[in-house]
């Protein structure tokens, strides 16, 4: 497929201290890429270099126009569909050609019926959709997306993210989106790219991240939180690879009961260290675990790395 | 109060009946403050918008020196202006002193830093974001500028207000550049300060409830036009 970005060897620096290091990556026609990592890992910086707005060492090579949906949704003060016209003047698209992309883009993002409500009577998840529409509308060749579902509740943020999903997918822009929490990454990207500390930590497909962290590191990151030792190695594991089970061959304590819509996620102390694993509710019945509860678990995978590694 | 009821009587009586000397007095008013708004918009817009918007080095102390123009005192800028407008000063080739054109520079001269200050204090008001977000679209600079002056229209409308407003009562500039001379450039604030000069206060004051109607209709006007923008901002929640 054509590359729509090639990134090579690039690093940023923001008040002269390199924030982004030596990063390699390319994006291709209609990908969509999720940079992730924690806060702090250079992913905004990186996002910023790729369109343009700061310098970068190295090469980033871009094939065809570059739209970044900033982080913060300023919208203007007029009507929604005003907006997302404005946005298009701003690109330059024929002005006869503005009005339908403009109430495609707000109909993809399910917010066509606010078409003509003012910019200042939206909600905060309304606003986050306009701005995305207005990316959408531009019709760019690559989509820069800094945290575009920042700040919203988590039903609003979870309701973006399956209309967003939808969306990016129907574009055929390549889009690249900068996100800190996995599940969007997992939910929006073809590819995702894991940054930590300003470098490529790891790189692949969710699945194969999720199945095959390259390292501790990025293991922990994508949420292996259970790390049991053994010699010199460390098996790490998420909450799908124990299950709590009376013929089990670990015996365990209850260690931490964190009580959730449907059930509990429950951390167990073993001989090697300490998992996590969920409980699901049964019917109406609550947990009934608490915390120094003897248990048996029996460990059904998890990732090995050497200590030393 | 029986000057005022006086003056209120004149008043009543210069308006009812077909006075040109009066009607030629508000005819200049209007122009002093209409062309010297106008200017100090057409020069102060962009300086504001510049202000209000740029990153430079001085930005600061050019933002203290337009915020200390709205202090000028008007007497000061009418003598300095008039002395710069005597025949052998460096306006003097321009013959400008005691005319209309005169008057209209002293004024604009006056509006000038309302404009500046206030405009720049509107558009750094603006959302955070917005400016921002318009350039990563590819904004160009023109059509920045007219997205900048048009999200801050509210404020921008405030300082034409103020600036109007000082044009149509200020009486130290006009007076002092202008000349006072009925017929060229004499307002309604001067008329009425040489008819309170002359021991005419019923005429003085029939003059100032004038003055003050025009200002109270222009202001109530631009006010209105204001307040609609801001309403149909504000509203709109169907």
């Amino acid at each position: 497929m054509t590359a729509i970005l090639e990134v090579e060897r690039a690093s940023v620096q923001r008040a002269r201290r390199d924030v982004v290091h030596d990063v390699s990556l390319s994006v291709a026609a209609g990908e969509v890429l999720a940079l992730l990592g924690p806060n702090g890992a250079g992913k905004s910086t990186l996002l910023e270099a790729i369109g343009g707005v700061i310098p970068a060492r190295g090469e980033i090579r871009r094939h065809g126009r570059v739209a970044t949906v900033l982080q913060s949704p300023g919208l203007a003060r007029r009507s929604v569909v005003a907006n997302v016209d404005l946005a298009q003047a701003w690109w330059g698209v024929p002005r006869g050609e503005r009005r339908p992309r403009s109430l495609a883009a707000l109909t993809e993002l399910r917010v066509d019926h606010l078409s003509r409500r003012y910019a200042g009577a939206l909600s905060g998840g309304e606003r986050r959709r306009v701005h995305l529409a207005r990316g959408l509308a531009v019709r760019p060749d690559l989509l820069l997306l800094d945290e575009p579902f920042a700040g919203l509740d988590a039903e609003s943020h979870a309701a973006l993210v399956e209309d967003s999903t939808t969306a990016f997918r129907a574009a055929s822009s390549a889009t690249v989106v900068v996100v800190h929490d996995r599940a969007d990454a997992w939910a929006l990207a073809d590819r995702v790219v894991v940054l930590l500390d300003g470098r490529i930590a790891a790189q692949g497909s969710p699945e194969q991240l999720l199945a095959d962290p390259p390292t501790a590191e990025v293991a922990r990151f994508l949420g292996y939180d259970g790390s049991l030792r053994s010699g010199n190695t460390v098996t790490l594991t998420r909450a799908r690879h124990v299950v709590l089970d009376d013929g089990g061959d670990q015996e365990a304590t209850v260690l931490r009961v964190v009580r959730r819509e449907d059930g509990a996620r429950v951390q167990l102390g073993l001989a090697a260290g300490s998992v996590w694993c969920e409980v699901t509710r049964d019917g109406v019945e609550p947990v009934r675990l608490a915390v120094g509860d003897g248990v048996r678990a029996r460990i059904l995978g998890g990732v090995t790395f050497r200590e030393d590694a | 109060m029986s000057f005022l009821l006086e003056g209120l009587r004149q008043a009543l009586h210069l308006l009812t009946h077909d006075n040109p000397y009066i009607w030629h007095l508000v005819w200049v008013t209007m122009k002093v403050a209409f062309v010297s708004t106008v200017a100090a918009l057409v020069v102060g817009l962009p300086i504001g918008l510049t202000l209000g918007l740029g990153r430079f080095r001085g930005r600061g102390i050019l933002m203290v020196l337009a915020n200390a123009g709205l202090g000028l005192p008007p007497v000061v800028v009418g003598l300095m202006l008039s002395v710069l407008m005597f025949p052998q000063a460096p306006l003097g080739r321009y013959h400008l002193l005691f005319t209309l054109h005169g008057v209209y520079i002293a004024q604009s001269v006056l509006a000038l830093p309302v404009i500046v200050a206030l405009t720049a204090s509107a558009v750094s008001d603006l959302p955070p974001g917005l400016l921002a977000q318009a350039r990563a679209y590819g904004a160009s600079r023109l059509q920045l500028a007219g997205l900048a002056l048009r999200e801050a229209r509210i404020g921008i409308m405030a300082a034409t207000i103020a600036a109007i407003g000082s044009a149509l009562s200020e009486v130290g500039a006009v007076v002092l550049v202008g000349g006072n001379i009925l017929g060229v450039d004499q307002t309604l604030a001067s008329a009425a300060l040489e008819a309170v000069d002359g021991g005419h206060f019923a005429i003085g004051i029939a003059i100032g409830i004038l003055l003050l109607g025009l200002v109270l209709i222009i202001t109530a006007l631009l006010t209105v036009l204001q307040q609609l923008g801001a309403a149909r901002r504000m509203g709109a929640s169907s």
